[in-house]
């Protein structure tokens, strides 16, 4: 079962960092606390890194698309979360953006993941972004745009890594890490 | 005690929810998209609904985003759908109002053209 896809990497303590642990399986996180939760890491790590973000226009885009990739990635923790804690551990290290986003899955999905994970990093992410919409838009049934990722890579340049590991306790679980990685200053 | 916090109100062409406000314009024939819209793909439901009915009733609309702060993938796929909409209804005249101050509107907006050639997309 164990495996990485793409690139893995974890924050370190090189730079600051910050760790949160929601217990959903005593207390569910709402939907729009993926929001809340989202914003402080960008808000956060705006002011903090190598010396905060100083620039009205350079904070603005750090806000944002840190924002928009931490709730993508635990809107997608509390989707898809079979049990155990769902873990957001970033930080900033020379210059870049990395977070760890953690949950636990069913074995059972493992395969049909590593290969939806393997075939977004192999293909052109504009090009099946383009896909994915017309396809969504023939099937109005369908309850997930699967956009999450695809936006990640085309439009916000992020770079995404998957592990897949044992759930420790739990033989029917697999711990899902799911890693993004972003430029502080875009260029 | 029925929990109502991410419940839409309102009527079928203003709709409200915590931190979010879509409604219609009728004289201006503009949908106003305000706030920070981080819905999951069901809760979308009632404003697609809502902009495909002002689509079949008026082919000239605008769409105003600069009021609107974030917007999640579940959204985004939203508005690209609307695009295909319109493209597959054929002779309209679609308007997008975006702000250069927004981040996700300078990444995620210019994609619509491909979906709707025609679509006009103003960034004030």
């Amino acid at each position: 079962m164990d495996g990485i896809i793409g690139e893995y990497k974890e924050p370190t303590d090189a730079g600051p960092r910050v760790t949160l642990v929601f217990y959903p399986g005593a207390f569910p996180v709402k939907w729009n606390q993926c929001s809340v939760a989202a914003d402080f890491f960008a808000e956060y790590f705006a002011d903090v890194g190598e010396g905060g973000l100083t620039e009205e226009a350079e904070r603005r885009d750090f806000v944002g698309s840190v924002g928009y990739v931490l709730n993508e990635l635990i809107e997608n923790a509390v989707k898809f979360c079979a049990g155990g804690t769902v873990v957001i551990d970033a930080g900033v290290d020379a210059g870049e953006f990395v977070v760890v986003v953690s949950n636990q899955i069913a074995t059972a999905a493992v395969d049909g993941l590593r290969v939806k994970f393997a075939e977004l990093l192999d293909g052109d992410p504009a090009e099946l972004l383009m896909q994915r919409v017309e396809e969504n838009a023939a099937n109005p049934e369908l309850t997930t745009s699967g956009l999450g990722f695809l936006t990640m890579l085309s439009d916000y340049k992020a770079r995404l890594g998957w592990r897949f590991d044992p759930a420790p306790g739990n033989p029917d679980n697999a711990l899902l890490k799911t890693t993004a990685r972003l430029q502080v200053k875009s260029s | 005690m029925t929990d109502t916090t991410t419940r839409p109100s309102g009527s079928d062409t203003d709709i409200k929810g915590p931190g979010y406000r879509v409604w219609f314009d009728a004289p201006s024939r503009t949908v106003h998209f305000e706030g920070v819209l981080r819905l999951s793909t069901s809760e979308y439901k009632p404003i697609e609904d809502m902009l495909d009915r002002v689509l079949l009733a008026s082919p000239s609309l605008g769409l105003r985003m600069t009021e609107l702060q974030f917007l999640n993938s579940s959204g985004i796929n939203l508005l690209y759908k609307f695009a295909i909409a319109a493209r597959k209804k054929g002779d309209t005249e679609i308007t997008v109002h975006g702000s250069s101050t927004i981040p996700w509107q300078g990444k995620s907006l210019p994609n619509l053209k491909k979906f709707l050639p025609t679509i006009v997309i103003q960034v004030d």
